[in-house]
């Protein structure tokens, strides 16, 4: 789920006419007299930027005043929260608050339509909410051709409890924030809470952007964000530029499928012979031999103790796997032991060449999997 | 019988002379499956793996009155090619790309359903009736014509799934991979209505994964409206959680399910479940 930082949404929304208080991004280098002096205002939020949940439990979030900031914002750079180190803090305008309510937009899998969800009940876990008070949480579906016009949330506001003037800004927002998710290719915006001021401003308190991965090539600017980068571990981040779907695992035997139901399948395998997958990979479909070669390169550099490719090959060939296989066992030192599974388009051909190098082939992946697992065990 | 498509199914590759297009154009033309056009805008006129090439979707249909087209194109070129589709009078679609933004397979799949056009994948392996015809990617020769359905959210763990069934003597009646992807076009439900009405079919194996809520739907169905036999298998039954899509996901659809969690819902409406793919037809061969 490639999320944006707070901080990176709030941006978005500055950029697309959804009021947000006011802000500045510090990693610790520069002095925060400017924006005090912006601020006119000697109290403002620290805000921990992280792509997990839980700032507020951990003290990640605090109202500190000008002369506190600076070392509080040293004392929550580089800290630990869930696996990641703080690196960015952001400092914004403290808001009064009249009311909080929830609202947000997103591409609904079962329908394919966009769904937007409104409550005055906000600022607070909203599943909860939809729980306890399921008839406090507006819901309407949207064409995925919608052109959102203002008057199309104009009942949503008054189901809020918005009139006047705060309800042409609310549906003002609300078109925005829905022009917004189509044009960014956004498959979520949350805003939790959006909070109404005692002067009758509606300002996004908080941001959740999640953005779609597939539109990367359309969408280069919020594909090239900080967030995107540092969502992943390393290793995850070059197989992610390499087109491969990895994510790192705790367990003992690196894995190598074709197919994200295969890989599952074959982690769920090795699990079930007594042994762990270290990772999850799939190289995607119609992968070619390079594309294996960064696969095998990506586990050599993880502590691994065996390594299980399994391909049952559609749109990918078998002599493509092979080629990859034979031509990282020449490039990287594998020193670990290895089994390989190869089932599919070409599979005659793919069989031959590793063969010829010397490599042997499953057919059936049960079989396979229980070697490796052996292997690994110090079986013969 | 069989459901969707049959040897009389008359096909359009939107692709046919790309890298991709042509080696699984031959595969299908291979596995004799009717293949009557292939669409390439600025190649019309010529010919490719003996299929005449056209360059709009519909000179295609006009020409061959063809009511099927697969499409092995780029994932920013299949929404227009998909739509084009739709548009030339196409009633079923089969997108085999992966990588399609989201926004544009939303867009696909409400035209299809305001076309009454079945629409498959995207990111999918395509659908085969063995023996009769393919559309898409799946290897023919793991396939055996017999009487058990599948349907399946994935695409290699299917092979694995038809191949074990054909091994064991357990032929297919139609193999259709749904595709991976959130958003898509028809679901398990469809799928197991149509087997469900198919007197070829005898049993029904379903092959879920964690997320969505696809299968706790296909429960319901079953516990409704299903009566021939259903076995299930999930994949990432070890993966990590935290694949879910934020809170108003999980207001919508209730708790996105985990492997455990979707094999417990199915279990209690008196669905088969298996743990390892090559139980399935184990579990088949002794209840039948």
């Amino acid at each position: 789920m490639p999320m944006l930082y707070e901080i990176e949404g709030k941006q978005l929304f500055k950029e697309n006419g959804i009021p947000v208080p006011k802000f500045k991004a510090y990693d610790g280098i520069e002095s925060i007299k400017a924006f005090v002096e912006e601020l006119g205002s000697d109290i403002m939020m620290a805000k921990a930027q992280a792509l997990s949940g839980g700032r507020g439990k951990a003290g990640l979030i605090q109202k500190v005043s000008s002369s506190e900031a600076e070392e509080y914002i040293q004392s929550i750079l580089g800290r630990d929260h869930q696996g990641k180190p703080v690196e960015i803090v952001m400092l914004e305008e403290p808001m009064e608050i009249v009311n909080e309510y929830y609202l947000s937009v997103m591409l609904d899998n079962a329908s394919g339509k966009y769904l937007v969800l409104a409550s005055s009940r906000g600022g607070v876990d909203i599943e909860e909410v939809a729980e306890k008070y399921p008839d406090e949480i507006f819901k309407e579906y949207f064409s995925a051709f919608v052109e959102p016009q203002s008057y199309m949330f104009i009942e949503i506001g008054k189901n809020l409890g918005f009139k006047a003037k705060t309800l042409t800004s609310f549906s003002n927002i609300m078109k925005n924030m829905f022009i917004m998710a189509q044009q960014r290719d956004l498959t979520l915006i949350e805003i939790n809470p959006l909070i109404l001021t005692p002067d009758n401003k509606i300002i996004a308190a908080d941001s959740k952007v999640v953005i779609d991965g597939n539109a990367d090539f359309r969408q280069l600017d919020v594909a090239s964000l900080k967030s995107q980068k540092d969502r992943h571990t390393d290793l995850e981040f070059e197989a992610d530029q390499a087109g491969i779907s990895y994510v790192q695992l705790e367990g003992e035997i690196g894995i190598i499928s074709g197919g994200a139901g295969l890989a599952m399948a074959t982690c769920d395998l090795l699990e079930f012979y007594g042994s762990s997958p270290a990772n999850f990979l799939d190289v995607g479909g119609g992968a070619d031999e390079t594309k294996i070669e960064k696969s095998l390169e990506i586990l050599s550099r993880q502590e691994i103790k065996g390594i299980f490719i399994n391909f049952f090959a559609g749109i990918t060939r078998c002599d493509d796997v092979a080629q990859g296989i034979i031509n990282a066992s020449k490039k990287f030192e594998i020193k670990v032991p290895m089994v390989i599974r190869l089932v599919g388009t070409n599979d005659d051909i793919g069989i031959q060449m590793l063969e010829e190098n010397g490599i042997n082939a499953y057919g059936k992946m049960e079989p396979a999997a229980k070697r490796i697992v052996e292997l690994v065990k110090g079986g013969n | 019988m069989a459901i969707l498509l049959d040897e009389k199914t008359k096909v359009i590759v939107q692709g046919i002379t790309g890298k991709q297009g042509t080696f699984h154009a031959r595969s299908m033309i291979d596995y004799r499956t009717k293949v009557v056009a292939g669409v390439t805008p600025g190649k019309g006129g010529q010919e490719h793996l003996g299929v005449p090439v056209y360059d709009s979707m519909k000179e295609a249909v006009e020409a061959t009155q063809a009511n099927a087209s697969v499409i092995f194109i780029p994932a920013r070129f299949a929404y227009s090619a998909a739509l084009e589709a739709i548009d030339a009078g196409i009633k079923l679609l089969t997108v085999i790309t992966e990588g399609v933004p989201v926004k544009d397979t939303a867009k696909i799949k409400q035209k299809a359903m305001m076309n009454d056009v079945i629409m498959i994948g995207p990111n999918c392996p395509g659908l085969i009736t063995p023996e009769e015809s393919k559309i898409g990617i799946i290897p023919g020769e793991i396939c055996s014509k017999g009487n058990v359905g599948i349907v399946s959210r994935s695409g290699t763990l299917t092979y694995e799934i038809i191949q074990n069934l054909t091994i064991n003597g357990l032929g297919q009646s139609t193999c259709v991979g749904l595709g991976g992807d959130p958003v898509k076009g028809i679901g398990f439900n469809e799928c197991l209505t149509m087997f469900e009405n198919d007197p070829q079919t005898k049993q029904i194996v379903l092959v879920g994964e964690i997320g969505g809520t696809g299968e706790q739907q296909a429960a319901d169905l079953v516990k409704k409206e299903i009566s021939k036999p259903v076995y299930a298998f999930i994949a990432g039954q070890t993966a990590p959680p935290g694949k879910q899509m934020g809170h108003a996901g999980a207001i919508v659809h209730g708790k996105s399910g985990t492997a455990k969690e979707k094999m417990r819902i199915l279990s209690e409406v008196g669905i088969t479940t298996v743990k390892t793919p090559s139980e399935i037809p184990t579990y088949i061969l002794d209840t039948n």
